[in-house]
């Protein structure tokens, strides 16, 4: 943790006349590099592996292998008995884990097409390290939905190509949007990463050797810069963020139906689509700052990629989100509370005083008082170990509030004949399974692939400057697409 | 009349580099002879030269129109072609159809402007070309279509305006 | 069924009577199970063993509910309330299926479950408000001489799927087959699915709805007929004849 902890000393109390010292140093924007060395450092990060790398990566692989391969053939082969579902807890933590990785997932896209709608500037050096995240999160949350199935070796019959069985999916199914938008998500967030990483691959073609040379090559497409690439790569780049964002909503919002469209007490909701999109956000962005903060105290050279000033940007979103989560989890909770019905009440007193009711507390506590007792505090948000910690607690939170909202309320129905209790059984190892293979595979492509968009920093540093107004030397950003 | 012959002149950064395109004008070549290679996205008003045509935004345009009609075959046609009664709902129902519509003319959108990247740059294409790896270290290269006696004029112009170097381009294996 | 006259983008809300249906007499059900046997016997039901009964596994298709309401002393017990499939005319179970496994038949008014098409998303179940449906956790075991009862006209299911109560369809085929191999209308009483064959009490009458004259149309239609929390708009199929005590259960 020592390497975490050199965070607060830049910005204590800014003596007037190294005031300009002190912006160049807070904000990677006006602290240029020539290109070429910024090249180096990046490449540098890519390729130094230490053999600490190795051991974690390898224990990761040996976790997978474990738990997704020996697990999920088990459950295979002997049935979903070996997990926990009875009758009514029909959905257990696979789906919960379904809609955490969607909800981490959400986070990349936020951060990088919202941002760069809004032009947030802050967002440069970590964007492609968020939109890595939405990439692997999609394949874990899709592995769950396959681990969740009861014969999954049928899967494809829920896509819509034409078969021998004349028959189409159901597309009044909630389950049948899930499937469209989810491939739509995941085909057009992984284009979205590989378009502005181009010319970074072409950046590191043409300063590698061996195998990576090879890669790069074949990776890069034949990519030079010139003028047409980069205005056809410009446009598409532009149309993507916006037209990514609605997807982007839909994606959490039908999951959110999955729930909704359902009749039962405590998921028949209106709020449920903006609600699940805030709850996507609120684990997501943790997700991005504790990405970043292991990224930046364990890869080369990244401390001057990714500074405090990153981390504050970040610890405001969380806590406005923070903030937009509490306002839609009282809205969902006040509504069912009032319209009195009775199931409603009685799976709102489950929530609070079932057997997992500590859950429903410590999801408030995490969700709610932590971030609004510590993120206001600037010091706080800038430390890369507080911030780890916040983000952790809020994603333990998050996952506390799929699992109050999916198999906790499947305990209650209106038939009290049938109620049961759920204890989980290969879920435990499938998830951490998955957590294994969304740090195996986030590692392995941090090694392969250049975790800086190396261009787009430039592009940032070029279009910065300071601007005397007075005796204030005032950041202005030039607009260089217009 | 002479052969002609590729040149690479290459400038520290953007001001030499437009004013190196505005002294070829002068020279007499014209901007599609001229091609910019940079490591960021300058933009052609910097170069001071004209918007790139760019098919990306109609090929969108296309994939979007082919999405709607596909999310409209799947959500109109295929319960037609099947129908199954499902909870009293009707075959052919609403709200359910605009969510397979919007996905569908987003994903059609989405994968032809991808797609539409690739026709118009003409990814991937390993064929060799003439590049120098400066460029991806910030440095901007002009590509240069001339005639082999204007040879000696451009290279002495160019290096005058702030060009680094400006030798014959040669075609190799990126 | 659909009514026309209804635009085609608006859900039909049309009540229907339906075609099958059944009614159950509370004030006559003991509670003896025989049912649940007959059910299990008929439509090759897997017998789940003691652990996964016990934690919420049992495959019936049929559940005979008795509950106690109250604190102790003043316990008072619900009558004895056998729930399965409610063969909802508006099934909610049907639309959520992403491949079309459940399904709606046009000519019994049925709601079906089609076990080769079912992938095993357990949305239908999650969606059914009266807990009806079961789920093939495992593949479980059949020991001799249990495989030498198996019903030849039911699909024997495998793990992974869903499963309720069909109204023992095979019973209602076999007789109208045999009603018109014979050359006249299927007679009031003639199909009688395993459940009703079993009861003891004849708690359970079988017939056709859209007959007004069959016995299963005049109880659903006496006084003492309730549905199932109707309230939904769910249409059930299944008539519950209120217990009225006259057979001295005091509770």
């Amino acid at each position: 943790m020592a390497v975490l902890a050199d965070s607060t000393k830049s910005f204590a109390h800014p003596i007037e006349h190294d005031h300009e010292a002190h912006l160049r140093e807070e904000h990677l924007m006006l602290d240029p590099r020539p290109r070429g060395e910024m090249n180096a450092m990046v490449m540098e990060a890519m390729t130094t592996t230490s053999w600490k790398f190795w051991a974690v990566a390898a224990f990761l692989a040996v976790v997978v292998v474990i738990c997704l391969g020996y697990y999920w053939g088990y459950m295979i082969t002997s049935g979903l008995g070996v997990a926990g579902i009875n009758r009514p807890i029909y959905w257990g933590i696979f789906l919960v884990n379904t809609v955490f990785w969607i909800g981490i997932s959400h986070a990349g896209t936020f951060v990088s097409a919202l941002l760069k709608v809004f032009k947030a500037e802050f967002r440069r050096p970590f964007t492609r390290a968020a939109e890595l995240m939405t990439t692997f999160g999609l394949v874990q949350a899709g592995l769950s939905i396959f681990m969740h199935m009861g014969r999954v070796w049928l899967s494809y019959w829920l896509m819509p190509y034409p078969n021998e069985r004349g028959l189409w999916p159901n597309f009044h199914s909630p389950l049948a949007w899930d499937f469209l938008a989810i491939n739509t998500y995941l085909l057009s967030s992984t284009m979205y990463l590989f378009m502005p990483l181009i010319p970074d691959l072409a950046m590191a073609r043409d300063r590698s050797t061996g195998w990576r040379k090879s890669l790069y090559r074949v990776l890069a497409l034949g990519f030079r810069g010139t003028e047409g690439e980069w205005a056809h790569l410009r446009f598409a780049m532009n149309l993507f963020a916006f037209a990514i964002l609605p997807v982007m909503f839909s994606v959490h919002t039908i999951v959110s139906w999955d729930f909704a469209a359902a009749m039962r007490p405590g998921w028949s909701s209106t709020i449920f689509g903006p609600y699940f999109v805030i709850g996507a956000l609120q684990s997501g962005i943790s997700a991005v700052a504790m990405v970043l903060i292991v990224v930046r105290a364990t890869m080369k050279n990244m401390k001057y990629f990714i500074r405090p000033e990153h981390l504050d940007a970040l610890g405001k979103l969380m806590l406005i989100i923070s903030m937009a989560w509490a306002y839609f989890f009282f809205n969902d909770y006040l509504v069912q509370w009032y319209n009195g019905d009775k199931w409603t009440d009685l799976l709102l007193h489950f929530h609070e005083e079932g057997p997992v009711g500590w859950m429903w507390l410590a999801m408030l506590f995490f969700n709610i008082a932590v971030p609004w007792a510590t993120l206001w505090n600037k010091s706080i948000r800038r430390n890369p170990t507080a911030l780890f910690a916040i983000g952790f607690f809020v994603n333990v939170a998050m996952w506390f509030e799929r699992y109050i909202i999916v198999p906790t309320s499947l305990s209650i129905n209106r038939f009290p004949f049938t109620y049961q209790f759920y204890k989980p059984g290969v879920e435990i190892p499938l998830s951490f399974g998955t957590l294994a293979l969304f740090i195996l595979l986030y590692m392995l492509a941090s090694r392969i692939i250049p975790l800086v968009p190396v261009w787009e920093v430039q592009e940032g540093q070029m279009a910065h400057s300071l601007k005397k107004f007075g005796n204030e030397s005032i950041i202005t950003i030039s607009d260089l697409e217009e | 009349m002479t052969d002609k012959k590729m040149l690479l002149a290459i400038f520290p950064d953007v001001n030499p580099a437009a004013v190196g395109i505005k002294t070829l004008r002068e020279l007499g070549i014209q901007d599609d002879h001229v091609d910019v290679i940079s490591g960021l996205p300058i933009t052609e008003a910097m170069m001071g030269r004209k918007k790139h045509p760019s098919h990306v935004p109609t090929i969108a345009f296309g994939g979007a129109v082919v999405g709607f009609v596909l999310g409209g075959l799947l959500a109109f046609w295929t319960p037609i072609s099947y129908p199954i009664n499902v909870g009293g709902q009707p075959i052919i129902s609403g709200p359910p159809s605009v969510v397979v519509l919007f996905e569908l003319t987003m994903l059609g959108m989405l994968l032809s402007t991808f797609v539409g990247v690739f026709l118009d740059s003409k990814f991937p294409n390993y064929e060799p070309k003439e590049y120098v790896t400066e460029v991806s270290d910030g440095k901007i290269a002009l590509l240069i279509d001339c005639l082999g006696d204007d040879e000696d004029k451009i290279i002495s112009a160019l290096t005058n305006v702030g060009a680094e170097s400006v030798r014959q381009a040669e075609a190799h294996q990126l | 069924m659909a009514n026309h006259n209804i635009p085609e983008v608006k859900a039909n809300w049309e009540e229907t009577s339906g075609v099958w249906g059944m009614s159950i007499d509370m004030d006559v059900c003991s509670g003896c199970q025989a049912c649940v046997a007959a059910c299990a016997m008929e439509n090759n039901i897997a017998f789940v063993g003691e652990e996964d009964s016990g934690y919420g596994r049992s495959l019936h298709w049929l559940r005979v509910e008795h509950t106690f309401e109250g604190e102790y002393p003043e316990v008072e017990a619900t009558p004895f309330q056998p729930i399965g499939c409610q063969q909802c005319g508006h099934a909610p179970c049907e639309p959520v299926c992403p491949v079309f496994a459940s399904v709606h038949s046009k000519n019994e008014d049925l709601n079906l479950q089609v076990y080769n098409r079912c992938v095993g998303t357990r949305y239908c179940a999650n969606n059914c408000p009266y807990v009806a449906r079961v789920f093939n956790m495992r593949d479980y075991e059949r020991p001799e001489p249990l495989p030498n009862q198996f019903n030849p006209d039911v699909t024997v299911r495998r793990r992974g799927i869903m499963e309720k109560c069909t109204f023992c369809i095979q019973r209602i085929h076999q007789g109208q087959d045999k009603a018109k191999a014979d050359g006249r209308e299927l007679l009031d009483g003639e199909v009688v699915p395993a459940c009703a064959q079993a009861c003891p009490a004849d708690a359970i009458v079988f017939g056709r709805l859209d007959d007004p004259e069959s016995k299963v149309s005049k109880l659903s239609k006496a006084g003492r007929g309730v549905k199932l929390i109707e309230e939904l708009g769910t249409l059930p199929r299944v008539t519950f004849l209120e217990e009225e005590k006259t057979y001295g259960r005091t509770g």
